[in-house]
């Protein structure tokens, strides 16, 4: 009885912490310059991609090289989407930039399944992955317990870099005030652009370990964009803690109510939860009221 | 003036004369060519085009003694109900097609099967299994057997065969064809004397089954039924076999495609499942589509491809047999097909849309489908 509760609480960690990788994209570039980039959830899919390549392309390629090049190439065309896409919409309404986004989706969507296929795929086993047997009946497999320290680590990094680097301050600082900001003579483009590469590469690294637990295809981005999507909003979107609460919440929700419930109720205690909590809470827990200027 | 008009209504029937014999017999096809089971439509496409080849090769379909040239019309449903409705919708209304093949999954077919139906446009779903599909139709027929056989099949197998006392269930519950061959599975299985100790469901899209997995796991069946598509089961296999479970694993006709072996690799050897038909069967019929269309494509064929060319022929007979590109007559020849000698065993509908098929178990040996026993 414990052991199957425990097994529970480890799957929801590993759903949680690919939720995490995901959602923390949306919040800091909602933060940012308040765009919810619709397009985020193929850039995860995205990575999964760049990964799956790279490993096809190069045998061989070491693990701890493959992860962090993925990231910087994931990183890079994340740059290029908010370059080619965003920047000159950034100042019109804020509805021309949401349609522009969904569009880069369905556009990176397309184009991954022209160039590489519709079949869904595995990235071939990278990290090791024997099963360990924790006794009582608990098992784990080494891949699991990595995908949920590194994701940790790259969330624990992520802080240091937003709450106790320069460019993490100017980051809060756009956040905070755009207009304020560029009259302090912060460069705004290389401030937004970060965050677009920081966002990209994170999703990467979500995208890979999802493609070597489960599997990729090129409208993967869809499904699990959403929910991360709704984990960021759960968490108070705009708030990078908020966004990794919000996502070991809802998996944790998710898997608890398959185990002790049942598996037709998932989506609709998942979601269900969600509305009660933003009528208690309307800008998520750990997200603040908006002021207006008048 | 009354010159000019004959000579203007002269020209409008020249036009559309022309217009006929240019256009020839125009079929749609529904097919998931995008989309989760976008390697089932490449299958379909495939046989489709082998079809399409060989038909015009022999100067087209033979018309009132007239050959007229066929054409194919492929659409993308993207294994979507609602875009299989706009599919269907389109190729009746806009490309005026005589008959329409497919689509292939269950909840495909059943969003454009009452859209054919209205219009009076015959339809053969090659691959469909959910009963729902032809009920209380006259224009719908498919290629294959149904799900109430299959479901009893697979049941009798794991009870007979695999001596399995108690059963565990996981589907994907927004798909017709799976919520409805597992609830079948369930009641036979119990009808045989046999438990069923879980019955755990999805939704279509999920990748992570862990949860449910565990919860399965603690109930520990001797076999775990999962009646859902070559795409799904492979992650459920693997994801089974991580968390610790030795239970085997038995399926259906979803199963049926390369795909499964590339992705489930050694983690399906051992497992069983149910399908149309088997290429170690001999059959002439079988054996020359087998090797025109490995030849063609250089891959192997899938159940659905086979009955896709099978609907093809099923339906192409039929016109010939009608002798008129008239809906009403070509749904009769097709209600009145007798012995048409398929790649997928001999095809007979007996009144309904449906036809009288026996089944075959497949079991994976070496990364091959082998076929194991044949279920009538």
């Amino acid at each position: 009885m414990i052991a199957t509760a425990i097994q529970q609480l480890l799957n929801a960690a590993q759903l949680g912490a690919v939720y995490a990788l995901i959602a923390l994209g949306y919040t800091m570039v909602y933060g940012t310059i308040r765009l919810i980039n619709f397009a985020h959830g193929d850039i995860f899919m995205l990575g999964g991609f760049v990964g799956f390549l790279l490993v096809s392309v190069i045998p061989g390629l070491p693990v701890a090289v493959m992860i962090p090049l993925a990231m910087f190439i994931t990183a890079m065309i994340g740059v290029m989407i908010e370059r080619v896409a965003y920047r000159k919409l950034r100042n019109a309404q804020r509805m021309s930039l949401v349609i522009t986004a969904l569009g880069v989706g369905i556009f990176l969507e397309n184009l991954v399944r022209i160039l590489v296929g519709p079949q869904a795929r595995q990235i071939p086993a990278q990290l090791p992955n024997k099963v360990l047997k924790l006794g009582g009946g608990v098992v784990i497999t080494e891949d699991k317990i990595l995908v949920i320290l590194i994701s940790l680590a790259l969330m624990v990094i992520l802080w240091v870099f937003v709450n106790r680097t320069l460019i993490g301050t100017a980051m809060r600082a756009v956040a905070d005030n755009r207009d304020a900001v560029q009259l302090m003579g912060v460069n705004l483009n290389l401030i937004i652009a970060t965050t677009f590469a920081v966002g990209s590469a994170l999703a990467a690294a979500g995208g890979i370990f999802f493609g070597q637990a489960y599997s990729i295809d090129p409208y993967m981005g869809i499904d699990l964009g959403w929910k991360a999507f709704i984990a960021a909003v759960i968490g108070g979107i705009g708030s990078i803690e908020g966004a990794v609460i919000g996502s070991f919440l809802l998996a944790g929700v998710e898997v608890l109510t398959v185990a002790y419930l049942s598996s037709n109720l998932k989506n609709g205690i998942a979601f269900g939860l969600l509305i009660i909590l933003l009528l208690i809470r309307p800008n998520g827990i750990m997200g603040r009221a908006e002021l207006k200027k008048v | 003036m009354k010159k000019s008009a004959w000579l203007l209504s002269g020209l409008l029937v020249l036009a559309s004369l022309t217009g006929c014999q240019q256009n020839g017999v125009k079929i749609g096809v529904s097919a998931p060519i995008s989309g989760d089971i976008a390697a089932l439509g490449q299958s379909t496409k495939n046989a489709v085009l082998l079809a399409q080849e060989e038909i015009n090769a022999k100067g087209g379909i033979d018309i009132g003694g007239k050959k007229q040239k066929v054409t194919f019309i492929i659409e993308d449903d993207e294994n979507k109900p609602e875009s299989a409705a706009t599919v269907f919708q389109k190729m009746i209304n806009q490309d005026k097609v005589v008959a329409i093949i497919g689509s292939q999954s269950s909840k495909c077919s059943n969003a454009g099967a009452p859209i054919a139906e209205a219009a009076g446009v015959p339809q053969i779903s090659p691959w469909s299994t959910n009963p729902n599909v032809t009920k209380d139709k006259k224009f719908v027929f498919r290629a294959c057997f149904i799900d109430p056989f299959q479901g009893k099949a697979v049941a009798g197998f794991a009870r007979g065969k695999m001596k399995a006392q108690t059963a565990a269930v996981l589907y994907d519950v927004a798909s017709d064809y799976n919520k409805g061959i597992a609830e079948v599975f369930r009641d036979e299985f119990t009808k045989a004397g046999g438990k069923i100790v879980g019955f755990e469901t999805y939704n279509t899209n999920d990748k992570d089954f862990s949860a449910q997995l565990s919860k399965i796991k603690g109930a520990s069946p001797d076999v775990l039924f999962l009646p859902n598509y070559f795409n799904d089961v492979p992650l459920q296999v693997q994801q089974a076999r991580k968390l610790g479970m030795t239970c085997k694993f038995i399926g259906s006709d979803g199963w049926d495609n390369q795909e499964l072996i590339k992705m489930g690799g050694k983690d399906m050897e051992g497992s069983f499942f149910s399908n149309h038909y088997s290429p170690d069967v001999d059959r002439p019929a079988s054996k020359t589509f087998i090797a025109n269309y490995t030849k063609k494509f250089n891959t192997q064929v899938d159940a659905a491809a086979a009955l896709t060319y099978d609907s093809v022929y099923i339906l192409v007979k039929a016109i010939e047999k009608a002798g008129k590109l008239d809906p009403k007559a070509i749904r009769d020849a097709i209600a009145n097909t007798k012995d048409f000698d398929g790649a997928t065993g001999a095809i007979t509908f007996n009144g309904s849309g449906d036809p009288v098929k026996g089944a075959v178990m497949i079991r994976i040996d070496n990364g091959k489908f082998v076929f194991d026993s044949a279920v009538n």
